[in-house]
């Protein structure tokens, strides 16, 4: 009986020692992390999420850079359109990489008012409008798709063919999809089916969401069945999948202000910081202004995550190792050693 | 900070999108085929919804809520759904009502059996229980996705997803109702020579249909609250109003949808409980 009471004791010991020899470990394990004393510690810069890839991209890449190079911390604060721009005038966030000016109906006011200081022009050479896949006009060979609409160019082509974009709720009519609600470009799209006459042969299906939106281009695209609605570039979609863009007439002041009957114009796509950020970090803010990419180098990043299964932060990786030319004209000598050491 | 260790790394994910993946390409036909049965069973009752004239329903929600509730009843529940029509909104009230329909409807179809079977059968009970738990709760963009792929956008994949969501409660109460007759009842059934089929439909259904039905308006619930989430996936009605009052700050048009869908919750809820009540066996 004696020998089962010591066995016992001996092996709470032995469970006790390990116990604390994991702890023990564990702890010198997350000690590694730290800094090293002697650093001086340098303010956490705050990025602005407002829930699209593009700016989840475009943050990833000046991320990968200031951390690297600069030797800021950062966090990332997600929100929608709205409140993170609300966030950006107080100063709860100090940069906003990706502005779609048009699209905040607050942006000049804030601009005026000097709530926000806007440093650069990211680009302004996207597209907003009707797309088809280009198997639609051109067919495809490979998949045995037939060209169904052989002469779909411009937005007047359409109605000749309602049919083969049949709504299924509705047969009478084609289906087109619209954009999102929310999005200032909603209104526009819904008022240009109207003021095209597309509505006589079409139903405006508005999709609800940006997932429903690209989910129902990708079954389409999986099926090779016809598909026409609202995209907008850059996006990963447009650089994914082979789109064509319907044609509208040029833009004209007049024909806008008369119910948008003319193509988008471009919308002026911005990197704003808070005022704060120039006292915080006037070095970054230095990087920040000659910052400028473009809709196609956005979109094929897009591509590049999209294809290979990957997170925007290795998209921003990929980027900056393939477009060395581009971002190292941004910085000063000594930052492109160090982010070229941190992206190998 | 404690992490866990990276070696030890599983990801389940990955075959369910493959699954998927293999469904979409080998069974896209039948997928089809149930799309196409339940677009044609929900443009119906949205056609009849639509022609329906308005003061027909609101006489019928009069009637039901005198004849089950009370006269006062019948006469406030009147007065709610005529005030959706004051707000402009009863079109889509009627599209989200058809949605809201057939999904109960399907719900019923599918709920009841399998509410049967698993009092019946224990080992079915253990195996659904967890399944209905993870309908429940898990979140419903995760399996939007998949049913978007399947049925395209639109009504249809609405339909599917609101089912998800709304018909774990008439399966769990069917299978309490019905187990919850006593013993003594059913083997009284037996010893007076009925069948199975007989104690089933003539004893244990009847005993546990006040219990059912409050599953029914559980469901039915479930299926209003869902109404918003299928706006995202491009459903026209009151849930899109709501969305799109929100999605652009417009505080007026999302609060009259949402009052709406209230009303129209408030309306369903009291009759369908007042119709339980009527069956509820007085106490002995």
């Amino acid at each position: 009986m004696i020998s089962v009471k010591k066995g016992k004791r001996i092996l709470t010991i032995i469970l006790g020692m390990l116990l604390v020899g994991i702890m023990l470990v564990s702890v010198g394990c997350s000690g590694d992390g730290e800094k090293t004393p002697g650093e001086v510690e340098k303010p956490k810069l705050v990025f602005a999420d407002a829930g699209w890839d593009s700016m989840c991209f475009h943050n990833d890449v000046a991320k990968l850079i200031i951390e690297n190079g600069y030797g800021y911390e950062t966090e990332i604060t997600p929100g929608t359109t709205m409140v993170t721009f609300e966030g950006l005038k107080r100063g709860d966030i100090d940069i906003y990489m990706e502005t779609w000016t048009d699209n905040i109906n607050t942006y000049q006011e804030a601009l005026e008012k000097e709530d926000i200081k806007e440093i650069a022009i990211n680009y302004s050479d996207d597209r907003q409008g009707f797309y088809v896949p280009t198997y639609v006009i051109k067919g495809d060979l490979e998949r045995g798709i037939e060209p169904l609409a052989p002469d779909l160019k411009t937005i007047e082509d359409l109605p000749t063919y309602w049919e083969i974009f049949r709504d299924p709720e509705d047969k009478t009519k084609g289906r087109i999809y619209g954009a999102i609600p929310g999005w200032s470009v909603d209104e526009i799209m819904s008022e240009k089916v109207k003021n095209y006459g597309l509505d006589e042969t079409y139903n405006l299906f508005r999709p609800g969401s940006e997932t429903a939106l690209s989910t129902s281009l990708m079954k389409a695209v999986k099926e090779g069945e016809p598909w026409v609605g609202y995209y907008w570039e850059p996006s990963w979609i447009v650089g994914k999948y082979d789109m064509t863009y319907i044609e509208e007439p040029v833009y004209d002041e007049m024909k806008w202000n008369d119910g948008y009957v003319c193509t988008i114009p471009s919308v002026k796509i911005t990197v704003c910081v808070s005022n704060e950020m120039f006292n915080k970090a006037p070095d970054v803010v230095e990087f920040l202004k000659k910052y400028q990419t473009s809709s196609l180098l956005t979109s094929e990043a897009l591509m590049y995550m999209h294809d290979n299964d990957v997170d925007t932060l290795e998209a921003a990786k990929w980027f900056l190792r393939e477009n060395k030319d581009l971002w190292t004209k941004w910085v000063p000598e000594d930052v492109v050693t160090k982010v070229e050491e941190a992206i190998k | 900070m404690s992490t866990f260790p990276e070696y030890i790394n599983f990801k389940f994910g990955i075959y369910v999108e493959t699954f998927v993946e293999w469904l979409l390409d080998h069974y896209m036909g039948f997928f089809e085929g149930i799309g196409d049965g339940v677009l044609w069973f929900l443009l119906k009752t949205d056609s009849f919804l639509q022609w329906l004239p308005w003061w027909a329903l609101v006489a019928l929600v009069f009637f039901l809520g005198w004849k089950y509730k009370k006269l006062s009843a019948g006469i406030l529940y009147a007065v709610l759904l005529t005030s959706i029509g004051v707000f402009g909104l009863w079109e889509l009230t009627m599209s989200t009502l058809s949605i809201v329909l057939t999904a109960v409807i399907i719900s019923l179809l599918i709920g009841l059996p399998v509410g049967i079977w698993m009092a019946y059968n224990a080992r079915v009970e253990l195996i659904i229980k967890p399944i209905l738990d993870a309908m429940q709760t898990m979140p419903s963009f995760v399996y939007l996705i998949p049913a978007m792929m399947f049925f395209g956008l639109g009504m249809v994949p609405a339909v599917f997803a609101t089912l998800v969501y709304a018909l774990p409660p008439v399966i769990r109460l069917t299978d309490l109702g019905i187990q919850s007759v006593s013993k003594e009842m059913v083997e009284a059934a037996h010893s007076f020579g009925s069948s199975s089929w007989q104690t089933l439909f003539k004893v244990q259904l009847p005993q546990a249909l006040p219990t059912i039905m409050t599953g029914i308006n559980q469901t039915t619930m479930m299926a209003l609250s869902m109404v918003v989430i299928c706006s995202m996936i491009g459903v026209k009605g009151l849930g899109y109003e709501v969305l799109a009052g929100i999605s652009r700050v417009e505080i007026a048009r999302a609060f009259d949808a949402g009052l709406s869908i209230v009303i129209l919750a408030i309306i369903i809820d009291r009759i369908s409980q007042g119709v339980a009540n009527k069956y509820k066996i007085p106490e002995q």
